[in-house]
């Protein structure tokens, strides 16, 4: 019974942790270290996105959001111009 | 008048959350400090939208007749950007006002900057014009521009350096027309400039955003 409540227990936590959706989108004008920290950090202040990661040679930003949640194409490209920069092609990966 | 100005330098600078342009994302706050010939500057700014940030600018000013020290509250505007495939342009405004103060004379003081630049991963390019008036102390054009290359290109969590050359042009001081070479660091948030003018002074900026 305790193994049983155990497992059930850790389940849960690892379901809780699990990650979302990959959002993978490339951001025109983005070229500089300092750009690149304000789409960061933009991007990470949205309850949805669990993490974030800017390449800035391939002038890229990949979000990946927490379990359940997602981002629509209208979010992410809102979030990218209000940190004033325009929105490139999007791609998602479950 | 210059230990006052350190004293108000370092006074602002814990209440501080900088100055590679002149507004950061919405929500960020900017500390810039810039050391060169023409004197020693403070900005705090915070950025409240896209297109403005709203700070304080300070400058103890080296001046042929006597320095002066001026501060005030300055307005940071984005008039106009190009987000382009390899590369970003912009129009920037910096218009402030506020007191100039030379010995025991205080006089009121305005100031204007429009700036434009054009920045791809390998090569930067800006001008800027400034106008400052604060009536008998001083009323001067000043105008300034730099062009560099990047000799490697760095990813956004490594080290990013930047060769340049900025010159100035003052023809209210003694020297009207600086050029110095300049060497440029970016590491995720901090940014730092130092360079050797022709006139023979050190130059060290240095930018940090929160």
């Amino acid at each position: 019974m305790r193994h049983i409540l155990l497992t059930l227990v850790a389940l849960t936590i690892l379901s809780g942790s699990a990650l979302g959706e990959t959002i993978n989108t490339t951001v025109n004008g983005m070229v500089c270290a300092f750009c690149a920290t304000g789409i960061e950090k933009t991007f990470r202040k949205q309850p949805e996105v669990a993490t974030v990661h800017v390449d800035l040679p391939k002038k890229t930003v990949t979000i990946t959001t927490k379990s359940g949640r997602t981002l629509t194409d209208a979010k992410v490209k809102e979030i990218v111009t209000y940190s004033g920069y325009s929105m490139g092609k999007i791609i998602r990966e479950k | 008048m210059k230990a006052a100005y350190l004293f108000t330098t370092f006074l602002l600078l814990p209440l501080a959350e900088t100055q590679a342009k002149p507004l950061s994302y919405v929500g960020g706050t900017m500390v810039m400090q810039e050391n060169d010939e023409t004197g020693h500057t403070l900005t705090i700014d915070y950025t409240f939208d896209p297109h403005f940030a709203l700070g304080v600018y300070s400058k103890y000013e080296i001046n042929e007749r006597d320095n002066f020290w001026m501060v005030g509250p300055t307005l940071n505007t984005l008039i106009k950007r190009w987000n382009l495939l390899d590369g970003q342009g912009n129009i920037f405004n910096m218009t402030g006002a506020g007191m100039a103060r030379q010995g025991s004379r205080n006089e009121p003081a305005a100031w204007t900057t429009m700036m434009a630049d054009y920045e791809t991963r390998r090569v930067f390019a800006s001008y800027e014009v400034r106008f400052m008036s604060a009536r008998d102390i001083e009323s001067s054009v000043w105008q300034r521009a730099y062009l560099g290359v990047a000799p490697y290109l760095a990813n956004y969590d490594q080290l990013n350096t930047w060769t340049l050359v900025r010159l100035d042009h003052h023809p209210a001081k003694h020297d009207h027309f600086v050029v110095t070479p300049v060497l440029r660091f970016f590491y995720k948030t901090f940014w730092l400039e130092v360079g050797y003018s022709s006139n023979q002074h050190v130059m060290v900026n240095w930018t940090v955003q929160f």
